[in-house]
């Protein structure tokens, strides 16, 4: 039983990633893993304690469990100016 | 010239004066039969005209051309003003003048007065009474271009007359009178900071009737008040509000600036920085012949230049939570432009502890992040409960960053000031993020965590030694363990000098237990000073209190 969803990247994360956005076909089913799953493909440095994910469009927990279909962003804070 | 091409549309005629009383600043070139044509009345005995012609010199310097700049709606309203008085103390029958805007050529006609009257001695008199007040009242300003490819600026006659010292002493009066109460300071911090006394014009334009040269340059806020939303009154708010900006750099000089030409009522900036040549590609307030001095300095004097009006107050420091706890609850809006997470986050606290809205934003190579803190709602913290340390997460200096950037996600900020004190649409609680690269704005929606901690500050450990060493050389003298934390390509760039060890701050910071062992402490060092820094701080936090980061990073 797996779902697909769209990721977004911003900042670090997108430049590990090489791309902003890609769709990912997964069994993971809350956020945390599906974190995990890919910072092993891109070998993204920054662990999700830095981060936040939002789940279309709202700030969400870790552990919420996701819907097939559903649009997750990773985020750091960025601290240029 | 863009308020000269204005003026062309903003002839204005007196109606209940007879025949025609007609005055303008225009950019197109006088036709002298038309307005002449304009004058002819029954009752007229006579008509009389002044042609004022650009001439080649001027206090023995050869000019070739010369611009006039006008101030159109006040121009326009001091020209009929003249006009009347002519009228009634004279008996015209009509009247016009014209002044020119824009580029002339020597022999150009400049201005032009035309009067008709009953008999010729009122028309004379007329006439030359208008453009004697024409020359000393209408602001204008004319600027000579010399032979030798210089030019300048010439101030209408009234406007030297006026710039003398009685000038500088009714401004000053004014200021102290309106911004006395605004220079109320709280010196027990030790921040430096200077009131620009003389400077600050009390008065607006539509009040200054005493001082009209003053007035004319002015910013007139016509545009902005043209919107619904905004009219007087909240032209009036916007005059009444005191804004704090943290940082003067790559956000901070488009947030004063806009903040500035808005006639915000009073602008306090922060910012320990003096310029940088590798800060004028995106701090465009600024100028290459200023490098060296401080920043927050160098702005206020372009924002007095940009509007007399506003006040301004100046501190040369960084903005710690001393100084932000003093400066915070005086103001009606902070407004964090600063590249430094730990002071975003010292903003944020102070703002929810002062119950003062904050307006955050910064931004990574391509992408910014803006967020507006209101009393009661999502802070700063309630997005990112676990701060990470500066330097985590690059800055300018390290990942690199487009000029227009910062410069889009600082005017993004000053117009949510703006919405903030204008009472516009509320902006929604949550994280606006900008991929420019993309095309792509995205607003994440940040209810108000239930765990945030308070809102409250995590206090950092206070000690007495000094976090930052100023050299290698100083660090070698106290016998510390010199760690490189840059990445390995950085090191490799521009590998150290001396005998070190290399532990990139990422990995450095997941265990600490990884640092070398040393007897004297360590130097952490990188490539500006910001994440030696953070990992010196986290060495002190986990008890090593021998821990120093080399200010400014390693030797180029
Ligand atoms: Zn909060």
């Amino acid at each position: 039983m797996s779902q697909t969803y769209t990721l977004q990247y911003f900042a670090v994360l997108r430049e590990q990633a090489r791309c902003r956005e890609e769709r990912v076909t997964t069994s993971a089913i809350t956020p945390d893993e599906l974190y995990a799953e890919v910072r092993a493909r891109h070998g993204f440095t920054l662990e999700a304690n830095f981060l936040r994910v939002a789940v279309n469009d709202e700030f969400a927990d870790w552990h919420a469990p996701l819907c097939d279909g559903d649009h997750i962003v990773f985020i750091p804070p960025v601290a240029g100016g | 010239m863009s308020s000269s091409s204005l003026a062309t549309h903003q002839a204005e005629t007196s109606p209940d004066a007879g025949g025609a009383f007609s005055f303008r600043v225009s950019d197109e070139p006088i036709d002298v039969p038309a307005e002449q044509a304009t004058l002819s009345d029954p009752g007229a005995g006579g008509y009389v005209a002044f042609e004022g012609w650009v001439r080649e010199t001027n206090e023995g310097r050869r000019v070739v051309r010369l611009a006039y700049e006008a101030y159109p709606m006040l121009a326009n309203r001091e020209g009929r003003r003249i006009l009347e008085e002519a009228r009634q103390r004279f008996g015209l029958k009509s009247a016009s003048c014209l002044h020119r805007t824009g580029l002339l050529e020597i022999g150009g006609l400049a201005v032009w007065v035309g009067v008709s009257a009953a008999h010729r001695g009122e028309a004379f008199a007329a006439c030359r009474y208008i453009i004697d007040e024409v020359k000393h009242r209408v602001p204008v300003w004319k600027q000579e271009f010399y032979e030798d490819g210089d030019s300048g600026w010439v101030n209408c006659e009234r406007c030297a007359a006026a710039a003398g010292p009685a000038q500088s002493n009714a401004t000053s009066t004014a200021a102290n009178a309106s911004h006395g109460h605004t220079h109320e300071h709280d010196h027990r911090h030790g921040h430096s900071h200077t009131h620009d006394d003389g400077h600050h014009h009390a008065h607006a334009p539509q009040t200054t009737a005493p001082q009209p040269a003053i007035a004319s340059r002015l910013p007139d806020y016509a545009r902005q008040m043209a919107l619904p939303e905004v009219g007087a009154a909240g032209q009036a708010k916007l005059g009444a509000a005191k804004v704090l900006v943290i940082g003067c750099g790559g956000l901070g000089v488009p947030v004063a600036t806009y903040l500035a030409g808005a006639g915000i009522g009073s602008l306090t900036l922060v910012d320990p920085d003096i310029l940088e040549a590798t800060n004028l590609h995106r701090q465009i307030a600024y100028a290459a012949a200023d490098c060296g001095q401080a920043k927050v300095l160098l702005l206020a004097a372009r924002l007095r230049a940009l509007n007399p009006s506003i006040g301004l107050h100046t501190h040369v420091e960084a903005a710690d939570v001393a100084l932000l706890d003093a400066l915070v609850p005086r103001h009606d809006v902070v407004v964090d432009c600063t590249d430094r997470l730990s002071v975003k986050f010292a903003v944020n606290d102070a703002a929810v502890r002062h119950g003062v809205p904050a307006v955050l934003a910064s931004v990574h190579q391509y992408e910014g992040q803006v967020q507006v803190v209101r009393p009661g709602s999502s802070c700063l913290r309630c997005v990112w409960p676990q701060a990470p340390r500066d330097g985590v997460v690059g800055n300018c200096a390290e990942a690199g960053v487009l000029g227009p950037v910062p410069g889009l996600i600082g005017t993004w900020q000053a117009f949510e000031v703006l919405r903030l004190l204008l009472d516009l649409e509320a902006p929604r609680e949550g994280v606006l993020t900008v991929d420019l690269l993309a095309g792509q704005t995205r607003f994440l929606r940040a209810p108000r965590a239930t765990d945030c901690p308070e809102h409250a500050l995590k206090q950092t450990v206070a000690t007495d030694a000094p976090l930052e060493l100023p050299s290698l050389a100083a660090g070698l003298a106290r016998g510390l363990c010199v760690v490189d934390v840059r990445d390995a390509a950085e090191a490799a760039a521009n590998p150290l000098s001396v005998a070190h060890h290399h532990l990139p701050m990422a990995a450095l910071l997941q265990d600490l237990q990884q640092l070398p062992a040393a007897e004297n402490g360590w130097l952490f060092v990188c490539m500006r000073g910001i994440r030696s820094r953070s990992v010196a701080e986290a060495c002190r936090e986990a008890g090593h209190a021998a821990a120093y980061s080399l200010s400014g990073g390693a030797p180029h």
